[in-house]
């Protein structure tokens, strides 16, 4: 056999040893260490204390822990709907024939998603901030300074708050994948459609989108999974305040941990974390292929 | 009748003319209000840096009258703040991970797609569960994990998770690619005699180099922009890196909005530079990088 297509088992032992180790060690170690503190009462001294599922009873009734969790569901919802939805028709206009200036506005919608959650959670914090923010300011100019308010501390509002910066972050991102799903598809089919005389909405939604079905699968499944593990912009903008009205798994956990230095029930939260997240991404991918096999194709 | 078709016509033509027109500015000025709004923000923070505190405090949204660099000076110079550091910090992380992302997954990714062996399909489904490991979940493990090691607070902590997080998506592309490379090109190499390594750094490694930039480009804002496992692992000022430091500007310069400006303007520079230098072949392979990974 040739060596080059074979070769000698040490040769690819020898190769593959570092980055298999450090993977083990940085993902799965930490992982079945979490499983195990999960049973233990520690507060991150050395002393632990085996409690069996002390933790987990305990985490069943943490209201905050829900409350978060419903918060990371509510992120998921927004963001499909403005970041993908928006994403969408701001594809249908770019690919509008009328558009001009179509790379301009794909380099400038891009680039906040290649900036920093911190520094645009820094920058959010700026835009509604009572004395400096350009909100305020906006409404001052406007002649309404009776609507002005210090946005980040209204308890009822503020999920809604935070969200909007994500969604306007990471618009861009997904116009460009969509534009490149659309690039790809065959001219023929829109041209027959517009002699056939469907106007422009006809065109995007009976035809472009089950074109595009699967990448579409793909921009809600990153969609998912970037909000479940929602955490960067939070802590910067409100830190889950105020009180835990803005609270999101990750917060919570890091809060448990670090700020109340329960290691142990911060254990047993993180694999909730890891099981909710996982049957999320999972049941969600489910529900999809379910109710698009149904549609047909 | 004919005549009075021929006007209906003529008639309907200019109508449907402005309302062509009306659509069209109506389409156009959409997509520049969006895009206005995600290049206004460092616009506004570009110009505001430029002026002093109290001129700001008067009016937020005004140019500078008398452009000052003072803020880039007090920031870089005063020794507190640590700027400097945590540039250098982000730098030697980011770069250090970029190159072993690169190298792990060209060697994991050509070997889980050529070479056949008895762990092939395991270690193919562990990396592939690495993907789908929601990683915030581990947090908290990790730092359990590396204090107990003493390898928490180190300058190379970072570079662990950079790595493992970065290298499912990097051996997925790598090993995608390579199944598209005829093995005749191998087979050939064989028999002049080039060895398995010779074979895989000389004549490869050139053909996957489109590939692997997709994956360095994809990693290098991911690591650069990365605060969560910065903020468990790290606790030494002069370790941290840049979103960590930001975090700490926003506490010490809570009311003074053209420095907190200037600090983060001068740690977006290297990206925003990037990726206006590259922006066709950055989006490129971050829309590769998302759709197959």
């Amino acid at each position: 056999m040739l060596t080059t297509i074979k070769p000698r088992r040490r040769t690819v032992i020898l190769y593959l040893i570092v980055p298999v180790a450090l993977f083990v060690f940085t993902v799965f170690v930490p992982l079945v260490t979490a499983l195990v503190y999960s049973f233990f009462e520690w507060k991150g001294g050395p002393s632990k204390q085996f409690t069996g599922l002390a933790n987990y009873q305990q985490l069943f009734r943490d209201g905050v822990f829900w409350q978060a969790f419903g918060h990371n569901i509510y992120l998921v919802v927004a963001c499909i709907i403005g970041q993908i939805g928006i994403a969408f028709i701001m594809v249908m206009f770019v690919n509008s024939r009328m558009a001009r200036l179509k790379g301009i506005h794909r380099t400038f919608g891009f680039f906040p998603s290649t900036i920093s959650a911190v520094c645009i959670g820094l920058i959010w914090s700026m835009v509604y901030h009572y004395k400096f923010g350009l909100i305020n300011w906006f409404l001052r100019i406007i002649g309404r300074p009776d609507l002005q308010q210090v946005w980040l501390n209204d308890s009822k509002h503020v999920m809604l708050y935070v969200t909007i910066p994500l969604i306007w972050q990471y618009i861009g991102y997904y116009m460009v994948i969509i534009l490149s799903a659309i690039a790809s598809i065959n001219t023929d089919v829109l041209e027959s459609a517009e002699i056939d005389g469907a106007n422009g909405f006809q065109k995007s939604v009976y035809i472009v989108l089950p074109l595009i079905r699967n990448t579409m699968l793909v921009c809600i499944t990153l969609c998912i999974a970037g909000n479940m593990k929602a955490f960067d912009n939070i802590y910067v903008m409100t830190s889950g305040g105020p009180g835990t009205s803005s609270m999101v798994m990750a917060m919570w956990g890091y809060k448990v941990s670090f700020q109340q230095s329960n290691m142990g029930y911060g254990s047993c939260i993180s694999v909730a974390i890891f099981i909710l997240s996982l049957l999320v991404i999972g049941g969600s991918q489910w529900a999809i292929k379910r109710a698009t096999r149904n549609m047909g194709d | 009748m004919t005549e009075s078709g021929k006007k209906a016509k003529s008639a309907v033509t200019p109508g449907k003319r402005v309302r062509h027109g009306i659509s069209a500015v109506l389409i156009n000025l959409v997509l520049i209000v969006f895009s206005a709004s995600c290049i206004f923000p460092i616009i506004w923070m570009l110009y505001s840096s430029l002026k002093e505190k109290r001129v700001f405090n008067a009016d937020i949204i005004g140019l500078p009258k008398h452009p000052t660099l003072i803020n880039y000076i007090r920031i870089l110079t005063n020794k507190d703040y640590h700027l400097a550091e945590s540039m250098w910090n982000s730098v030697r992380t980011t770069g250090i991970s970029i190159v072993a992302i690169v190298l792990f997954s060209f060697i994991v990714g050509y070997i889980l797609a050529r070479v056949r062996f008895k762990m092939n399909r395991a270690l193919y489904v562990m990396f592939l569960m690495g993907m789908l490991i929601p990683i915030h979940s581990l947090l908290v493990p990790i730092y359990v994990v590396f204090r107990r090691c003493g390898m928490s607070n180190q300058w190379y902590t970072l570079l662990f998770p950079y790595i493992a997080f970065g290298l499912p998506m990097g051996i997925f592309l790598v090993e995608g690619f390579v199944r598209t490379i005829p093995v005749a090109l191998e087979e050939a190499a064989a028999i002049d005699g080039s060895s398995f390594s010779y074979t895989l750094w000389h004549i490869i490694f050139p053909i996957c180099k489109p590939i692997l930039t997709t994956v360095a480009i994809i990693q290098i804002f991911g690591c650069w922009n990365e605060f969560s496992f910065a903020l468990v692992l790290i606790k030494d000022v002069s370790l941290q890196t840049v979103p960590l430091a930001l975090t700490q500007f926003k506490g010490q310069f809570a009311s003074d909005y053209p420095k907190q400006m200037a600090a983060m303007l001068i740690t977006m520079a290297p990206v925003v530079v990037l990726y206006f230098a590259f922006s066709r072949e950055i989006i490129k392979g971050m829309v590769a990088g998302a759709v197959k990974g």
